[in-house]
């Protein structure tokens, strides 16, 4: 079936009207990459084997990416919904987590020291509890996005489809959260000692213990996934084929995350 | 890199912009995107990474003259000291310039207050404050 959408989808412009402030922090974020890589590129200091600056652009990319995503879906949502003054609160709120988590990520980095799993100091433990109250606010935003558009009924979308953006967005929360939050509760991301520093080109995951930061990876990224699956299943397979077929995707996402989340956790790498 | 070779690739940059300037009558708007805002921000990147790559780790503070010495004891904090004044003396030279051609001073008065705030820049602005308090400085009708 050809979907009719009422909104036009390729619409570089649009965006600013549908999420402005989600917008404008995604661009700042990515802007701000051009001083961090300038610094990585100017600073010696090594933290873990990398440098300091690691953490910060990989956060910075990270988080231009979900928020990125958010602005585009924002459009789904109903129009009242985000004309609303309580939707504008919560955006000002979410939009302050994430901006509190890269200055603390960031300036701990400038520091060379550690801005997760730090209790060095009262201030820098206090600091890192802080940041995980943070870390659920922003993630917060895929879950009440996720139900906004699933209960909007005027998105013009195949149903398909729509189900698997709103299903893929509330994954992204409830997997995130699980992984994060135990991996927070943890000493640090590994699930045993490295000996040596084998790790997966790129991404930087352990390939000898259970690394952690897989099954995070995994799970904040079920709102590309699920919709990714939704669009497909969208334009070749029948209606109620196709919504079945979400639902499978989605289950069987969610499968794959419990199961990197469950390996890390015996202390097994992705790939040894 | 070591603090001598980014001083020796920075420290010329400017200068492209500071000709630009002096030529500026001829080339208005080129002068102006090069001297008023690509060169300053390629520097302004400059400074905030040697900022964020050294600041946290250094002596000294801002509350005193021994603890600015400090700060500029370590040779990353000099050399961003040294790039805050090449990207802020050629952005108040962008600005002279195309303030002098909106009040129609003349340029031949416009390049010593040029070279005064490239060499010694509060003075060069402080000269060209001066001229411009000038009524007959301003010839009537060369608004651009």
């Amino acid at each position: 079936m050809t979907a009719t959408l009422t909104r036009p989808l390729h619409q570089p412009s649009r965006i600013w009207k549908d999420a402005p402030a989600f917008s404008a922090l995604t661009f700042m974020i990515v802007a701000a990459l051009i001083p961090l890589l300038a610094a990585m590129t100017l600073d010696i200091r090594q933290f873990q084997g990398d440098s300091v600056w690691l953490k910060p652009v990989k956060f910075h990319l990270a988080l231009a990416i979900y928020l990125g995503t958010l602005v585009f879906f924002a459009r789904f949502m109903p129009d009242a919904t985000r004309a609303s003054r309580r939707w504008r609160i919560y955006v000002a709120v979410v939009c302050t987590a994430i901006i509190a988590e890269l200055i603390w990520v960031g300036g701990a980095a400038s520091f060379g020291t550690a801005s997760h799993f730090n209790d060095a100091t009262p201030a820098m433990a206090a600091l890192y509890a802080i940041m995980g109250l943070a870390a659920i606010i922003l993630t917060s935003a895929s879950l009440v996005m996720g139900i906004s558009i699933g209960r909007n009924r005027a998105t013009a979308l195949p149903p398909a489809l729509h189900l698997s953006i709103a299903l893929g967005l509330i994954l992204t929360f409830v997997l995130t959260v699980i992984v994060a939050g135990t991996m927070s509760s943890g000493t640090g991301h590994f699930i045993g000692t490295p000996l040596t520093d084998a790790r997966l080109p790129i991404m930087g995951w352990s390939r000898e213990v259970g690394d952690l930061r897989a099954s995070h990876f995994f799970a904040t990224h079920a709102l590309h996934a699920v919709p990714a699956a939704g669009w497909i299943a969208s334009r070749t397979l029948a209606p109620r084929a196709a919504t079945l077929a979400v639902w499978l995707a989605g289950a069987a996402y969610a499968g794959l995350v419990i199961a990197l989340f469950a390996q890390a956790l015996m202390g097994l790498p992705v790939i040894a | 890199m070591t603090p001598e070779t980014l001083f020796q690739i920075a420290n010329p940059i400017p200068l492209i912009g500071w000709a630009m300037l002096a030529l500026s009558p001829l080339i208005p708007r080129l002068s102006q995107l090069v001297a008023g805002l690509i060169i300053p921000l390629m520097m302004a990147v400059l400074y905030t990474a040697l900022v964020l790559a050294n600041f946290a780790g250094s002596e000294g503070d801002f509350t005193s003259l021994t603890g600015v010495q400090a700060l500029f004891a370590n040779p990353f904090n000099l050399l961003a000291g040294w790039v805050h004044y090449l990207a802020f003396d050629l952005f108040v030279g962008a600005w002279i310039a195309r303030t002098a051609r909106a009040e129609g001073i003349a340029h031949l008065f416009v390049l010593p207050c040029l070279f005064l705030t490239l060499m010694l820049g509060p003075a060069g602005f402080l000269l060209f404050s001066a001229l411009r308090a000038i009524p007959a400085m301003h010839r009537t009708g060369a608004t651009p």
